[in-house]
Order: structure tokens, then sequence, then C-alpha cells
């Protein structure tokens, strides 16, 4: 598959870029060099879609995160106890070191009573103090969607439950994977990075660079339709779909040469406009996602 | 005396979720389900542009997605006065069946094995807090090769969606008038030969291990019943030339079957953290939840895999902890069926999309029986935005707050069974995890609107 998108050496190395990092931080685990560090998955609130897209990663796939590359701590979705126990694993890996990966927004509403996570000790943990609590003492955080980045579509106007990513409500660096959800590999390729070199390249809003620096647009393989101005009119035609609202331009992801599910297709694959999903203010900021009458207003 | 047993969070379900049960003499006496997470999506979706209506209401849920951009679609071509071709029928069901694929092959070995295969010793994900586990061990440890196994083929569900649907979870392809992309020859054989494997796997993995535990944990066929009310809104049905693949909008109460009518369905928010203005209310004194209760003729419902094989005539063993699982597992051995079939009627090249223009003014209802039970959205356009939109998601139905005296339908089946040790109450998991829930999908609020109700609100 990488011999499609050959043409160009720093592409190709941006598709490949994932696996090598998760090679070679295997070579080290298995060395010995390094040890399996404790990753936590903390769902606050949102959809579980981020836990799903985890679970569709291949090359590294799931089974390879939690027993080769990771201590596998917690997943509310995944664990095999419940209650009381289940509980207890999340709240005692404090103290020890670990990789908080948050996926959901932090609701403030009622002080956080519009999520609760469980109950410990007798007592309601609601997700924002979950949030606080492990975010706080996690060697790494990174947020896993747009829901724990920023608040993504649980923050939606008119945030009925006063959502926020988890960087608002802890005092320091978050890692930020947006998209809706994240592509498994962005979230395996950025916890390779961290057990290899510690904290990614940034951009400006705290996502790493290998996997968000380039717009949609700048690598679209509908580029050409859209330099000669020969531009879609309804979904479903194979041209440019700027004029159906297409936030491509904007987004910078790497999804055009990366592509998703076992790298088969994508949202401007599927002749539909990409609707800015890995952009902060998704959703309000990207709205009107489809809109037939771009060309009629301009 | 009774005690007090209290599960927080029920893990491996979707969403959170707490269970208080009174258990008094090794029997559950009382008991409450309860939802813990609200976002409020109908608020959000006030004000919208309803086209974008299909990709929004995916977020509802990361596991079912695709349920709610379907019910979107059917309710958007309702309000727009739109009839899908036959092509596009099949397709967009083609990329719903992707999904119930997903769903239960995940469902059954994520969620629901851990209950009762012991998993490898030596990840703290798999540490256990029970001591049921009565399989062989060379039984036990295929069944662990199973649920990794599975992985891939759970996968390769949302891949066959993908090639559909753009990408999976909250996939692009789900749209008015069928999906978005006109199918080719080599999108169909790649479909086809995903198929075969899951086919493969489901016909040599799947079926045998699920009677294989069942045969270990016969009592499960005999609790958790509940009331045995059953009902769905259809799916894969009607189509103009193959007729109905699966099953045809019915209920089943008192050991009666009959056609199911839309009109009979009422929601009631006594018990739910909302307010007489609608409003969420985190300190209403009487409510537990924040799950509100839709009922048919003012009578709690179950919807699922076991409502629809029962429905269809396909299986009708009993309706039980067990039963509610394996009729998981034959369903999904049905959808690859279905699947083949609108697989051998698809014609390549078939355009699907046109410019949709929006009605000042529209109603629309979409109900479709997806991979929970039965899921309705109904929306009201006015001045080409979205004035309401309200959802009823298959894990409302099932996991309802009571109303009055009367118990949710979960409720109701965790009322009588048995609790071995009440320092490991394994049963209360089992019986609940039977239903498949998914608590992000059932929190929901109707908007008071100027409009009409479209659903009277009890």
């Amino acid at each position: 598959m990488e011999k499609k998108h050959a043409f160009c050496p720093f592409q190709e190395l941006k598709w490949k870029e994932t696996r090598q990092l998760v090679t070679k931080a295997m070579e080290e685990i298995e060395s010995q060099k390094r040890t399996k560090p404790n990753l936590v998955w903390l769902e606050l609130n949102g959809c579980t879609g981020n836990t799903i897209s985890m679970l569709d990663g291949q090359d590294p796939d799931f089974q390879y995160l939690m027993t080769q590359m990771t201590n596998f701590i917690y997943s509310n979705s995944l664990i095999a106890s419940q209650g009381d126990q289940a509980m207890d694993q999340l709240f005692d890996i404090i103290g020890d070191e670990y990789i908080l990966a948050v996926e959901g927004a932090v609701s403030r509403k009622d002080n956080g009573l519009y999520h609760i996570i469980g109950r410990h000790e007798g007592r309601e943990i609601t997700g924002l103090e979950a949030a606080m609590r492990l975010g706080e003492r996690a060697a790494h955080i990174i947020s896993v969607g747009d829901c724990a980045s920023y608040g993504g579509v649980s923050a939606a106007r008119p945030n009925p439950s006063d959502c926020t990513g988890i960087s608002d409500v802890v005092n320091r660096k978050v890692i930020k994977l947006t998209g809706c959800p994240c592509h498994p590999d962005w979230l395996m390729g950025t916890i390779a990075y961290l057990i290899l070199y510690g904290e990614p390249p940034l951009d400006e809003v705290d996502r790493p660079l290998m996997f968000y620096g380039i717009t949609i647009h700048d690598r679209c393989p509908r580029r050409s339709y859209y330099d000669s101005g020969i531009f879609a009119t309804k979904l479903g035609e194979e041209t440019c779909m700027y004029m159906l609202g297409c936030r491509g331009p904007v987004t910078q992801t790497d999804c055009p040469i990366r592509k998703w599910n076992g790298h088969v297709n994508w949202p401007i694959g599927d002749d539909t406009p990409c609707i800015g999903c890995a952009q902060f203010g998704f959703p309000d900021a990207m709205e009107p996602f489809i809109t037939y009458d771009t060309m009629r207003k301009e | 005396m009774a005690d007090t047993i209290i599960i927080n969070p029920v893990t491996r379900i979707n969403g959170f979720m707490e269970i208080a049960a009174e258990v008094g003499n090794n029997v559950i006496t009382d008991v409450r389900t309860k939802g813990l997470m609200f976002r409020g999506f109908e608020k959000m979706l006030t004000g919208r542009a309803p086209l974008d209506a299909v990709y929004f209401t995916q977020r509802i849920c990361g596991i079912c997605s695709t349920a709610h951009s379907m019910a979107s679609a059917l309710a958007l071509e309702d309000a727009l006065g739109i009839v899908p071709s036959e092509q596009g029928r099949y397709l967009r069901d083609l990329l719903h069946a992707c999904e119930f694929l997903q769903n239960h092959l995940r469902h059954l070995y994520q969620y629901t094995l851990p209950d009762y295969v012991k998993l490898p010793e030596g990840y703290p994900l798999f540490k256990t807090d029970h001591n049921d586990y009565r399989l062989p061990e060379s039984v036990n440890e295929r069944m662990v090769n199973d649920y990794f196994e599975s992985m891939e083929y759970s996968r390769n569900a949302h891949k066959m969606l993908a090639i559909l649907g753009g990408k999976a979870p909250h996939n692009h392809g789900v749209f008015i008038g069928g999906i978005t992309s006109p199918v080719t020859a080599d999108m169909i054989i790649a479909i086809k030969s995903i198929l075969f494997g899951i086919e493969k796997f489901i016909t040599e993995k799947m079926l045998p291990d699920v009677y294989e535990i069942a045969a270990y944990y016969s009592e499960y066929y005999h609790f958790g019943g509940g009331y045995g009310n059953l009902l769905t809104y259809g799916c894969f049905q009607h189509y103009k030339e193959l007729g109905t693949l699966y099953v045809d909008p019915y209920i089943y109460s008192n050991e009666q079957y009959s056609h199911f009518n839309p009109d009979l369905i009422t929601q009631s928010d006594e018990y739910a953290w909302f307010n007489e203005a609608n409003e969420p209310d985190r300190e209403k004194p009487e409510a537990y939840s924040w799950i509100r209760a839709p009922r048919y003729n003012g009578v709690p419902f179950e919807g699922g895999p076991l409502a629809r094989q029962w429905l269809s005539g396909e299986y009708r063993h009993g309706i039980s902890v067990m039963d509610r699982t394996i009729a998981r597992v034959l369903e999904a051995k049905k959808i690859t069926q279905i699947m083949n079939t609108l697989l051998e009627n698809l014609i390549p090249g078939v355009p699907m999309q046109q410019e949709y223009v929006i009605p000042a003014q529209a109603n629309g209802k979409g109900l479709i029986d997806t991979t929970r039970g039965a899921l309705g959205h109904w929306l009201t356009i006015e001045d080409e935005k979205i004035l309401f939109y309200q959802v009823i998601t298959p894990s409302a139905w099932n996991l309802s707050t009571q109303t009055g005296e009367k118990k949710g339908t979960a409720e109701q089946a965790l009322m009588g069974a048995p609790v071995k040790d009440e320092t490991m109450p394994v049963e209360i998991g089992r019986i609940i995890r039977s239903f498949d829930p998914c608590v992000s999908c059932a929190t929901h609020v109707i908007i008071p609107g100027k409009t009409n109700r479209i659903i009277p609100v009890v």
C-alpha cells in the first residue's frame, strides 16, 4: 500500500511513522532498555467512539497495545471487574507513574453531577473530580478525540452540561489528538513516541506535528479539480467538494494519505465533504456540514 | 433483612450506569437502574441545518453511530418527501448491517465473555472480581483465543462499513436517498471477501462458543426474562422485489402478536432528572436516572436481537439472560445472510444523490430497528432550520426508569433473580449485559417547543 503514495519521500515517511515508532519502542521494551508504561484510559462524557476507534486499530492493534506496549490499567468499556474493584484499580494507580489517555468531555454543570464515572469509597465520583485527581498526577496526558481536547460535540451550543476539554481543569500540558473520532494510528503513534522520546513536537494547539502538520487540502487527491475549477454540485460526484462546504482547506490531518479503517477509504473518498472534525471549534464552527448553495451565495 | 448492593460503574457496557439492588434471602427484591450521564443532544440540534442531523446525531453514540445516521436520514426523507431508490436502500442497509456485525462481535467477546470466561492473569484489565468460572481449562483457553481473534473480525466489519461509508465510527455514507457514493464492482467483491471471513468466524467460533457457555451456565435460561413484552420497528424489510429479509414491525405482549402502531408510543419522566419545564434537574427528589421511560400502550417493552428473532419467528426458545445472548449471535449469522442477498442484488455505478431543497416547514419521523432494538428520530423543520428534534433509543426502552410502581424493562428482568453470594453479585452484571446497554444513547431531553409534540408526553 505504501507504493501507491511513494511519489514523495516525505509523504511516505509520514505514512510509515506510526509503525516505525511502535517497532522501535517494542524493540527497546523487549531488550529491557525500557519497561512497559502504565496506561490509564479515563472515559468522560462522550460517546465511547474513541474506544471503538482504538479497537479498530491495526499494526499495532489493541491486543498488541495492551499485552506488549503498555500495562493497560483501566478502561470502563473493557475491564473485567466492575463496581468497587474496578474503581479501586483506577485510583490505586495514583502514586505510580502512568500515562493518562482521556476520552470524552469534562461536564462542569452542577459541580460535575451530569456525569458520574463510578462510586469510590462510598462516594459518587464525577468525571470532573476524576479528571482533576488523575490528571494532576499523570506523567503525560493525552486527550483522545475532540470532546477530551476542547469539549467537541459534547460542548456544542448551547452546551447543556457545560462541557469542556480536560486541559481546562488541569493545570498542565495536554497532548491533544483531535478528530471525531481520533484515528487509531494517531493514538498508537503518540503513545509510541512518548515511550521512546517523551513529548512529541506539537503545533501551536498542542497536537503532534507528525499527524496534524499539513492541511487536507494540501494533499487532497482531488486538488487538481480544485485548481481547474471543477466542482461537485451534489454528493456522490468524483470532483472537488469545496463548493459543498468542504473543510479540507482548514483541517490539518493526514487523512488523505493515511485514510481510515485499514486505510480503505476516507470521507472525501466517499464523495462527501470533509466536515472539519479534527479542527478546534467542530461542530459549531464547521457548520453547515453540507450546503448546496455556497456557489450562489458567494 | 434486605441488603443493598450497589454496582457503579457497571463496566463493559457503553456509557455509565449504576445498579442499586435490595437483596433478601439471596433474591433481588427491589432494584433501580440508573443512567449517569447527560449531554442534551436534542437541545443542541435546535437551530441547526436539517441535513447536518445525519452526521451530528451519530455523535450520540460511538458503538452504534450508524444507527443514528439511519434514523436521521429516514426522518429527513419523510420531512422532505424523498423516496430512496431500491439500490439506495440496499446499499444503506448493507452499511447498517456492517454495524450489526461490529457490535454483536464486540458485545459477545469483549463485553459478555469476561463474565463467564477467565481471562489470562498478569494483565490488570483482566483481573476478576468473582470466582464463578465453570468452563474446563481447554474450553476456557479456546475462548480466550477467540476473545482476541474476534477483534480482527469486528475491526473488519468496520472496514466493510468504511468501504461504503468513508470511515467508522461516524460514517459519511448514509444519507438521504441511500448512500453518497455509487458502488463499484471492486467494492462489492472487497466486501464479499471480508464478509466471507466474518461469516466463517461466526459459524465456526462464535456460535459454538455461545452454546458452550450456555451449557455450563444453563440456569441462566431460567431467569432475567422480565415482562416478556417484545417490540420491533422492523429492519431489512419491505423491499419492492426482495420482500422482507428480516422482520416487519410487530409487538408481542401477553403471548399475543399484533402489528406495531407508532401512535401508541408515549414517554414519561416521572423518575428521571427532568423538571416540569423539561429542563434537566439533578435535584428532583424522586428522580434517580437520566433515562426517561418510553412506553407502548402504557407498558414497558424490550427491544433487541431476541425481540427480532422472536417476532420474525427465527428463535422462540424462551425469554431469559441466555436466550438474549444466544439470539444476538444467531442474529449475527442472519445478518451475514441478509448481506449476501443484498450484495447479489447490487447494480454498480447507480448514482443516488441530488440537490435537496429544505422546506420552510415540515415534520418527519424515522423509525428503524437497529443493533440494540427500536430507534426513533422525530424532527420538525421551521424556517429551514431544525426547530425540534427528539430521539428515543433502544436503550431508553430497555433501561427505562419506573412509572408509578411499574419497573422499567431491565429492572423487571432483575427482579426476583438469584444472587448467590452478595459479596460477588456476578448475576446482576450478567443479566444487565444481556441487554447490551448503551447509556450514551439513552439519556435525552425533549425540548419544549412552540410546535406540536410529535409524541404526546405522559
